[in-house]
């Protein structure tokens, strides 16, 4: 303890640097943190397994642009343990213009069984009722009504995009999901149907709802068999592996935020390796001076690590500070940018706090062990002789 | 005859640079006591500074023996010789070499961090020394904000603090003006006469050999004169 005052003192001995080398360390740890948020989302265990409701998507086996026949639904629902079933088809099209600003998720469905498939989504304005009874009603998620200000009885215009028809859908209801983001567009699949006679009976995903675990893993297999040998046959996988799928898209995304946080972390190392070895280099013949009055190498290793380790400490602790405190601000700013989906899963890990610590403190200890054993080990006749 | 407290026996030195081996002490036999004031001249290379390292334990001898005290430095291992230079040795230096980033005060309490006293024993420690060498009204100063006779005499008080055994003074004036060398040189005399401290100084300078008691010539190493200045009984080889 009574090293301390003599610690902090030299921490801070030349004022502007210790601050540099500590903004080096804070504002990469801001980094760390968000893209450990980032993986922390892609790690989120499946929310249908999470809440006892086991949901699977069967697309077409090529690829999800290609259609399957939403009579496919029939013929699924009389397999053992199907507890619900429903059709998507994506209708994309543009609103107000083709900005991400204005960019959000469409899609043609039944409305009648879809939310006993997503029965973790509920009505907060309007009802189910008034939406099946008009045939160009429409819901939309709460994350969307906060954006867009929209009210039930508002008029939204789709103009399609992969389909030639200009969709004048109503609003009549508001769905939030409990957990996740409630921020897409659900409208009758017969509007589409009317409108375009060539989409009767195509879909683009059918979602089973499965009773449990075992039932899922069996129906993921079971669905794809049935069709295996028709004009359409089918792949089936979890909620969670379909939404992965479309993350994969871009790659191995974990791996590549994985290696960014590890070149992050590598070049603060040699940041702060490079001002302690300049520091140490400072402070050759003080250290031999104090060598000279009886502190041991042992002592003068630990001094320079420890100075290093309370500038990183510093940094770090500033850097978590920082991050908790612009968190909500971010998340809403990357909610809007193409990494939105990702965004809105954004949370507060305790494991990204605990990371942090352990980040500063490895770059505390490897940017100091190497000037620190080479000022420990130099001899004192040599460091008193050194002009530097 | 009284016992030495600093006895140099057969000591040899030598260092190995990348061409050749080269003899600094070639057996040298010296002994000091308690209480001499010794001044240590000689020429560039004739290893006065090396004696300094060989007693304070701050460098090893290649053969012969040191002994201060009761205490065989030269058989001592790393970690004892720093334990016993804590305890034993206050070391002056010629620039001084006070740490930038600490005030007189904290400067001088260095060597005490390393004693078991607590808090308030090392402030009286530290007031004791810095009102012998009359600096109680700058202890908050920094180095940067003394003169160098003032920072000299923080590096005194440093060196004193611990209350140890011998002082030794490796060119005390040699950065300083005539004035400030006078200053420091009359601090040393009074450690030495009033305190009755053990002072081993190397130095170049005529005017700060006469204050000792005792003058060591060295020349190549070895010994070339021993002039009691006060009538000391002195050991020659």
């Amino acid at each position: 303890m009574k090293y301390i005052p003599f610690l902090l003192k030299n921490v801070f001995r030349k004022k502007t640097r210790s601050v540099l080398t500590i903004i080096s360390i804070l504002i990469p740890l801001i980094l760390i943190c968000l893209l450990n948020s980032f993986l922390q989302v892609l790690d989120q265990p499946d929310p249908s397994e999470t809440r006892g409701m086991f949901r699977l998507v069967t697309r077409h086996k090529v690829g999800i642009t290609n259609p399957i026949p939403a009579s496919y639904a029939d013929k699924i629902s009389r397999l053992d343990g199907v507890m619900a079933i429903t059709n998507f088809a994506w209708f994309g099209g543009t609103y107000i213009d083709e900005s991400s600003e204005n960019f959000f998720a469409r899609f043609a469905v039944e409305p009648k069984s879809l939310l006993n498939v997503f029965d973790d989504a509920s009505m907060v304005k309007g009802s189910t009722e008034d939406w099946i009874n008009d045939a160009s009603g429409c819901i939309v998620g709460e994350d969307l009504v906060e954006k867009f200000g929209w009210k039930i009885g508002d008029k939204i215009v789709i103009v399609g995009t992969i389909y030639p028809v200009t969709l004048q859908l109503t609003v009549r209801g508001v769905y939030k999901v409990a957990t996740g983001a409630s921020d897409a567009l659900f409208f009758n699949r017969k509007y589409l149907e009317e409108a375009l006679p060539s989409f009767k009976g195509r879909a683009g995903t059918i979602w089973t709802k499965a009773g449990d675990a075992e039932s899922a893993t069996r129906l993921a297999t079971q669905i794809d068999k049935l069709f295996e040998n028709s004009a359409y046959p089918t792949k089936t996988e979890s909620e969670k592996a379909f939404q992965m799928g479309f993350v994969s898209m871009l790659g191995n995304v974990k791996l590549l935020i994985t290696t960014i946080g590890v070149i992050i972390v590598l070049v603060v190392i040699l940041i702060s390796a490079n001002t302690i070895a300049i520091s140490a280099r400072e402070r050759i013949r003080e250290i031999a001076v104090l060598r000279t009055m009886g502190f041991t190498r042992i002592m003068i290793l630990s001094f320079i690590l420890g100075e290093s380790l309370v500038m990183s400490a510093i940094g770090g602790i500033l850097g978590v500070v920082i991050f908790v405190l612009t968190f909500d601000p971010l998340k809403s700013f990357l909610a809007t940018t193409p990494m939105g989906g990702l965004a809105k899963g954004l949370a507060f890990y305790p494991e990204t706090i605990l990371l942090a610590i352990i980040v500063s403190m490895v770059v505390g200890i490897f940017s100091a062990i190497i000037p620190a054993i080479g000022s420990s080990r130099r001899s004192i006749r040599e460091g008193l002789r050194y002009i530097g | 005859m009284s016992e030495a407290l600093i006895k140099l026996v057969n000591v040899v030195k030598k260092y190995d640079t990348n061409s050749e081996e080269i003899t600094v002490l070639d057996g040298l036999n010296l002994g000091m006591f308690e209480g001499e004031f010794v001044a240590i001249m000689g020429p560039s290379g004739s290893g006065k500074t090396t004696i300094l390292n060989l007693i304070a334990g701050i460098d090893g001898t290649t053969d012969g023996q040191i002994f201060v005290g009761p205490d065989e430095i030269s058989a001592m291992t790393e970690g004892e010789l720093a334990r016993w230079r804590s305890q034993h040795v206050g070391f002056i230096f010629q620039f001084y070499n006070l740490i930038p980033a600490l005030t007189a005060f904290e400067n001088v309490e260095l060597p005490l961090l390393l004693s078991p006293l607590s808090k308030s024993e090392r402030r009286e420690h530290v007031e004791t020394a810095l009102e012998i060498v009359g600096l109680t009204d700058r202890s908050s100063f920094y180095p940067r904000q003394l003169s160098g006779g003032q920072e000299q005499r923080v590096g005194v008080a440093r060196a004193i603090v611990t209350d140890p055994t011998i002082l030794l003074a490796d060119e005390p004036t040699g950065d300083l003006d005539a004035k400030s060398a006078g200053e420091i040189l009359f601090l040393l005399e009074n450690l030495n006469k009033t305190f009755k401290k053990t002072i081993v100084m190397v130095t170049h300078d005529q005017n700060a050999a006469a204050r000792a008691s005792r003058i060591i010539h060295l020349d190549k190493g070895l010994l070339r004169a021993d002039v009691p200045m006060n009538n000391n009984q002195a050991i020659s080889n």
